[in-house]
């Protein structure tokens, strides 16, 4: 697989196999679009709290953050993961790297053009991403070629023997597309009201737990096993984590919509499926950490096996406190409310960060043959993005459940009966309070991204020169 | 050294950028000059020791592993090695030593499974969480007749309909009214054939029946940016249209019917 032709660009991305600059391409498009995305992200939260001095509304800007953060970052990064651990998987060259190319260029343009079109008042107003069917059409057809690659490249594997990552990476990037098709039955002309709303909770539920938690899930065992170099504690775990994401599916999203004009059954078929979601996240978190056992000193000096352990271990914690709001009791006080705004916010940028990094902190320095840049900047970064995720998780989910009670207290004395508001106004100052300290965790994360950013643009371009992994065919390498 | 270069590159068949950072490399741990590297590996010194840290096994490889000379998932180790052109690892790691002893597979082994089957299952599942989670939930449970939740909106509350999605209205306001104490006092609640936009967060007031409780010119006036709303700069047919939506939003038009 040695290329011989050695344009700059191929020099700057690490001279190494098509495949390998393919990925690092990825890696790169995605940590630009995590940077943008995380200023729309924190500039919602400023139209949240400052909303009458703000020139665009939160409804502009929180779809223009979801996009780029969906899409931009999480989505372009984790293919890149995939296409860096795919041929060392299978044994074979990665089929389609043309494909793949033209799957980054489609998914880049249309992310760029998508959030030009929101902010010029061209958006359709749905949720999570807010694009114009003539964008949301091409995304869905451009997010099948990821899968094309994937699908492809495992029908031509040498190796007979599958390891965990397979399972994660095939199943996440085969959903991602499909979840895509469903939810643009917002678009459809006839679609009633309720299957709209349960079509966006749907998607913006399912891109977390079927994609992103379970791509990068994947990637990180990976990871861990390869940096750390001890075998899997247990591929039954990874066998149960991997099938309870998908399972847990779209559930926390429905609970978004508890007592709403949905069919009751929804509310306990959501509380008793949305459990899914922490029993996958906690089943992989404990399998890492048995796989770790033994092997825990000195893992800062491993900030890829590092950023692997965290990101799990908040996995955990924002699947147990979403998991426990699809409940009714829980629910009937979070509901709409800024609390599923705190999940879905840790989820992108916190969980999502954490476990892209990962795998680009543990593949950037093997495929482009530069040293991380640098160890001590990776361990800020994972501190700022814990931190913040933790900060803006509390803050906003205080918020969202503050809001939750005024409204059943503002019920009880009718003193929201003629003015229909959200919350009483006598809470409303400590709600703004909140909603203010979760603005400065979001700083602090937006910090946290921006070191992401900094190290992968860092290694690529500056990184010391170490040892590069090289792709070879199995017939050269026996010649 | 260019011409040591070219031959060292041919000699490993990568291209010369690659070979002459690796040779840097090399040189700069080893003490030695990046010459001397890459006469090395043009007289024929290509293939440096296997990475140590792939080549040796596992020291903890219980599970998961494979009796020597079955195909591992990794394709840089001994069995089928990788061309690498340098010392592996980042030096600041204490280098391991050098394999000894029978050959141990690497950790990343795998089980013999077909990952196109899961494949099958993956697309299963995921029928069956559409039709549970989301085709199951829009399909309308309630006998019609009784009451409705449908507004017979005007022609320019049809277009205001359009402005208030497009303006990104449902980010902050809901048009739902629930069966639950939090929402006693906001009129009707609403049933599953409503024909408005029923939004997943409740940033501002609910808007279900804002048409019994303000006027258009009130409507308007918050629209533009009255008291803590943002202001919203809609032309003045769209400001119209929505206003007309809003207006229509009552109860008026949607009790007992």
């Amino acid at each position: 697989m040695a290329d011989t032709q050695t344009a700059d660009i191929r020099t700057l991305l690490g001279g190494g196999s098509t495949e390998d600059r393919l990925a690092i391409s990825h890696f790169l498009v995605g940590a630009a679009f995590l940077l943008i995305g995380g200023g729309l992200q924190l500039l919602s939260l400023v139209s949240l709290r400052f909303g009458y001095l703000f020139p665009l509304s939160y409804g502009r800007v929180e779809p223009a953050a979801n996009l780029t953060l969906m899409i931009g970052f999480a989505a372009i990064s984790l293919v890149g993961g995939i296409y860096y651990v795919l041929p060392r998987l299978t044994g074979t060259h990665l089929a389609g790297t043309r494909l793949g190319g033209l799957g980054l260029l489609g998914m880049s343009g249309l992310t760029t053009l998508g959030v030009l079109a929101i902010f010029a008042g061209l958006g359709d107003g749905s949720q999570p991403l807010g694009l114009p069917w003539w964008l949301d059409v091409p995304m869905a057809a451009v997010l099948f070629a990821p899968a094309l690659v994937t699908i492809r490249t495992i029908r031509q594997r040498t190796e007979e023997r599958s390891f965990v990552t397979l399972w994660f990476v095939l199943g996440g990037v085969v959903w991602l597309p499909l979840l895509y098709v469903a939810h643009l039955v917002t678009h459809l002309p006839g679609a009633s009201a309720v299957a709209v709303a349960f079509a966006e909770t749907f998607f913006s539920a399912g891109f977390v737990t079927m994609f992103l938690v379970t791509v990068g899930s994947g990637l990180v065992y990976y990871t861990i096993v390869k940096e750390s170099d001890v075998p899997l504690a247990s591929r039954q775990l990874a066998l149960v984590g991997f099938w309870s994401l998908g399972f847990a599916g779209a559930w926390w999203g429905a609970a978004q919509l508890l007592f709403g004009p949905g069919p009751g059954w929804v509310a306990g078929v959501a509380a008793a499926l949305g459990l899914a979601w922490p029993i996958g996240a906690i089943a992989n978190a404990a399998n890492i950490s048995m796989t770790l056992e033994g092997s825990w000193t000195g893992l800062g000096e491993k900030p890829g096996v590092l950023s692997g352990v965290l990101g799990l271990y908040l996995t955990v914690g924002v699947a147990v406190v979403a998991a426990l709001a699809g409940f009714r009791s829980v629910g009937s006080v979070t509901s709409l409310t800024p609390f599923w705004e705190a999940v879905e916010y840790v989820s992108l940028t916190g969980v999502g960060t954490l476990l892209v990094s990962s795998v680009a902190f543990g593949g950037l320095p093997r495929m482009a043959g530069r040293q991380l840049e640098t160890t001590q900047r990776a361990r800020r970064f994972q501190r700022l993005t814990v931190g913040g995720s933790v900060g803006l998780l509390m803050s906003m989910g205080a918020a969202g459940i503050l809001s939750g009670y005024s409204w059943v207290a503002g019920s009880n004395s009718a003193a929201y009966v003629d003015a229909g508001e959200g919350w009483a106004a006598g809470l409303g100052n400590t709600h703004d309070t909140l909603i203010l300290i979760a603005l400065v965790f979001g700083i602090v994360l937006f910090a946290g991204l921006g070191g992401y950013a900094s190290i992968v643009l860092g290694t690529v371009a500056r990184g010391k020169s170490i040892a590069q992994e090289m792709l070879v065919d199995k017939e050269v390498s026996s010649e | 050294m260019s011409e040591q270069l070219a031959a060292a590159a041919a000699a490993l068949g990568l291209p010369e950028a690659l070979v002459q950072r690796s040779a840097e490399a090399r040189a700069a741990e080893t003490g030695a000059s990046a010459d001397d590297i890459l006469a090395q590996w043009a007289g024929g010194e290509a293939a440096p020791p296997p990475p140590a840290a792939e080549a040796s096994p596992a020291d903890t490889a219980e599970e998961e592993t494979a009796p020597a000379g079955e195909v591992p998932e990794e394709r840089d180790e001994p069995a089928e090695p990788e061309v690498v052109i340098e010392e592996p690892g980042p030096p600041a790691q204490t280098p391991k030593p050098a394999p000894v002893g029978p050959y141990k597979p690497p950790v990343l082994i795998g089980a013999r499974d077909n990952p196109m089957a899961l494949l099958a299952g993956v697309v299963g599942l995921f029928v069956i969480v559409v039709m549970v989670g989301l085709v199951g939930p829009s399909i309308p449970t309630e006998v019609p007749g009784a009451r409705s939740s449908e507004i017979a909106f005007s022609e320019a509350a049809l277009h205001g309909r359009v402005v208030y999605a497009e303006a990104g209205c449902a980010s902050c306001h809901t048009q739902m009214v629930r069966p639950v104490v939090a929402d006693v006092g906001l009129g009707p609640v609403t049933l599953t054939d409503t024909n408005q936009i029923l939004g997943t967060r409740r940033f501002g007031p609910d808007l279900t029946h804002i048409g019994a409780r303000m006027t258009g010119a009130q409507i308007e006036a918050v629209v533009s940016g009255l008291g803590d709303h943002p202001p919203h700069s809609l032309g003045t047919d769209e400001m119209s249209a929505l206003v007309a939506y809003l207006s229509e939003s009552t109860t008026s038009s949607d009790g007992d019917q």
